[in-house]
C-alpha cells in the first residue's frame, strides 16, 4: 500500500498526537524579547532560510540514508546536534523527536529504520524522527522537506493566536505568503548530498539566545 | 488492556480552576509520601505555577515534582493528544524507580475536560463549595463518571450559601452511584476518606483488579419523557468508600 501521500497529509496535520501544541519555534520568547505582531512574518522567513532549513535538510537526508543503512540516523543526529548549539535548543527538538519516536514505535515498530533508532545515544531529534516515520510511510525526500518546513511555519501561526491579537485568517495569509521561501527549502534540501557532514550549517543566533532566555523563564506558556 | 499493575499507579486530578487541586495533591503527599513513593507532574496555564507551590510546600522532594507546557492547551494535553505529559511521567518513573503513585494534575479547565485513558489510570474530579451549590447537579463527564468526584472547600460552605448535603446528593444522582466526597483541608476525617480512597485504589491497581474507566468527553443524554440525566457508567474494579 502507498501511504506517500497520506503520510505527507498525517506529518503536517496539528492532530497528529507527538507533543507539538506545547511549541512555538520560538515565537514566545521572540516575543518576549520584543518583537512586534507585523514582524511575525519576518520571523517566519528568517526560520525558513536558517534553523527550519537545516532541520528540513537534515529531516530529507536522513530518509534518503536510513533506506540502505537503518542505523544511519545516529550519523546524522551528530551532525545535527553539532548544529543546534544550545542546550534548551536540543531539548526542545528532543521532546518533539520523542514525541515522533513513540508513535513510530507503536504504529512501526517492525520497521528497520524504527529500530535502527535505539542506536541513538540519545533522545531522537525531531528532524531525526521526522526522516524515519517518513521512511516508514514510503514518503519521498521532497514530501519530508516540505512537511518539515510547513510545521515550522504553522507552529509560529498557531503559537501566534494565543499569543497575539492576531486573526486567523491573517495567520493563514501569512504562510501562504511564505511559499517562496518554503519552496526554496524544500529545494535546498534536496540538494544537500549523501555525507551528513555536508549538511547546512545555518544558525540563527538571535533564536539561540532566546531559547536560553526563555528557559531560565518561569511564566512560560509554550516549550520553546 | 496492557497489564499496567507493573508499574506505579497513575492518578489523574481534573477540575474547574481554583478548586483546590494542587492543595489536595499537596495533601496527599504529605499524607502518602512516608507509605509510597511519589511523583508529581503539573500542568498549568504559566508552566510553573502549580509546580512551584507544591515545590514550596515541602511535601516531596523538588526533584520529584515536573511542569509540562501545554502550549495553552491544557485540555488536549491531557485528552486528545498526551505525550507530553506520558514522557514527563515516564522520565519520573524512570529517574525513581520503582514509584508506587504518580499524581498528574489538570491545568483548570471547563467541566469537559477529563483524562485520556492512555494517560491514567484512574481520576478525580474536583469541584469546590464556593463554584456554586448548582455545578454537581449540571453534571459533565468528569462530575458524573470520574473514579471520584471531590466537593472540596466544605469549610466554606456556610460563607457562600451552599448546601452541602445538597451538594452531594446532586453529585451521587448524577453518578448513578460512583462515588462523591465531600472535602476540605481543616477536616481530619475528611483528609483521612481521601487518604483511605486513594490507598485502597493503589492496592487494587497493584493486584491487577483495577480496570481504568474513560469518563468520556460525551455528554449524557435525556429520554423524552425523563427528568434525571442517564449516564453510561460501567461497573468499577476498586472499592468505593
Ligand atoms: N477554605 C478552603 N480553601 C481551600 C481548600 N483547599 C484549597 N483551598 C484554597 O483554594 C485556593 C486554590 O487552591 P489550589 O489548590 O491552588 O487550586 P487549584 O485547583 O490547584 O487551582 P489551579 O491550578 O489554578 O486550577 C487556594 O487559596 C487554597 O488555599 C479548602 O479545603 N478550604
Ligand atoms: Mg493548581
Amino acid at each position: 500500500m502507498d501511504t506517500a501521500d497520506l503520510g505527507a497529509l498525517l506529518l503536517a496535520d496539528a492532530r497528529l498526537p507527538t507533543g507539538a501544541h506545547a511549541h512555538s519555534a520560538g515565537l514566545e520568547p521572540a516575543l518576549v524579547a520584543g518583537l512586534r505582531a507585523d514582524r511575525v512574518p519576518a520571523y517566519i522567513d528568517s526560520r525558513l532560510r536558517t534553523v527550519a532549513l537545516v532541520e528540513a535538510s537534515a529531516a530529507a537526508l536522513t530518509l534518503r540514508l536510513v533506506r540502505s543503512d537503518p542505523s544511519a540516523s545516529l550519523r546524522v543526529q551528530d551532525e545535527l546536534l553539532a548544529r543546534m548549539p544550545t542546550a534548551p535548543s536540543r531539548r526542545a527538538s528532543q521532546l518533539l523527536g520523542r514525541g515522533l519516536h513513540r508513535l513510530a514505535v507503536r504504529l512501526w515498530g517492525d520497521h528497520p529504520a524504527v529500530r535502527g533508532m535505539a542506536g541513538l545515544d540519545g533522545p531522537p531529534l525531531r528532524p531525526i524522527a521526522l526522516g524515519v516515520v517518513a521512511a516508514a510511510l514510503g514518503m519521498r525526500e521532497e514530501q519530508v522537506a516540505r512537511a518539515s518546513l510547513y510545521d515550522d511555519v504553522q507552529t509560529i501561526t498557531a503559537a501566534a493566536l494565543k499569543l497575539l491579537p492576531v486573526d486567523p485568517t491573517d495567520a493563514t495569509a501569512w504562510l501562504l505568503a511564505s511559499a517562496p521561501a518554503l519552496e526554496a527549502g524544500v529545494a535546498a534540501a534536496l540538494l544537500v548530498d549523501d555525507d551528513p557532514t555536508h549538511l547546512p550549517a545555518h544558525t540563527a543566533p538571535l533564536v539561540e539566545q532566546h531559547a536560553l532566555d526563555h528557559h531560565t523563564r518561569t511564566r512560560r506558556i509554550f516549550v520553546a | 488492556m496492557p497489564d499496567t499493575s507493573q508499574r506505579p499507579l497513575r492518578l489523574g486530578v481534573a477540575g474547574p480552576v481554583g478548586t483546590g487541586k494542587s492543595t489536595l495533591i499537596a495533601t496527599l503527599c504529605r499524607e502518602l509520601s512516608a507509605q509510597y513513593e511519589m511523583a508529581v507532574v503539573t500542568n498549568d496555564i504559566y508552566t510553573d505555577e502549580d509546580a512551584r507551590l507544591l515545590r514550596s510546600a515541602g511535601v516531596l522532594p523538588v526533584e520529584r515534582i515536573t511542569a509540562v507546557e501545554t502550549g495553552a492547551c491544557p485540555h488536549t494535553a491531557i485528552r486528545d493528544d498526551v505525550t507530553a505529559n506520558l514522557l514527563a511521567v515516564e522520565d519520573l518513573e524512570q529517574a525513581f524507580d520503582p514509584l508506587d503513585l504518580v499524581v498528574i494534575e489538570s491545568g483548570g479547565d471547563n467541566l469537559t475536560a477529563t483524562f485520556s485513558p492512555a494517560l491514567v489510570d484512574a481520576q478525580l474530579f474536583v469541584l469546590d463549595v464556593a463554584g456554586g451549590g448548582d455545578v454537581a447537579r449540571k453534571g459533565g463527564p468528569g462530575v458524573e463518571r470520574a473514579d471520584l468526584l471531590i466537593i472540596n472547600k466544605t469549610d466554606l460552605a456556610p460563607h457562600v450559601g451552599v448546601d452541602v448535603e445538597q451538594m452531594v446528593t446532586d453529585g451521587s444522582a448524577a453518578r448513578g452511584g460512583l462515588p462523591v466526597l465531600a472535602l476540605s483541608q481543616s477536616s481530619p476525617e475528611a483528609v483521612a476518606r481521601l487518604r483511605e480512597w486513594v490507598v485502597a485504589l493503589i492496592e487494587s491497581h497493584r493486584a491487577g483488579e483495577h480496570t481504568p474507566q474513560d469518563p468520556g468527553p460525551m455528554a449524557p443524554h435525556f429520554h423524552a419523557d425523563a427528568t434525571e440525566p442517564h449516564s453510561h457508567a460501567e461497573p468499577h474494579g476498586h472499592p468505593h468508600p
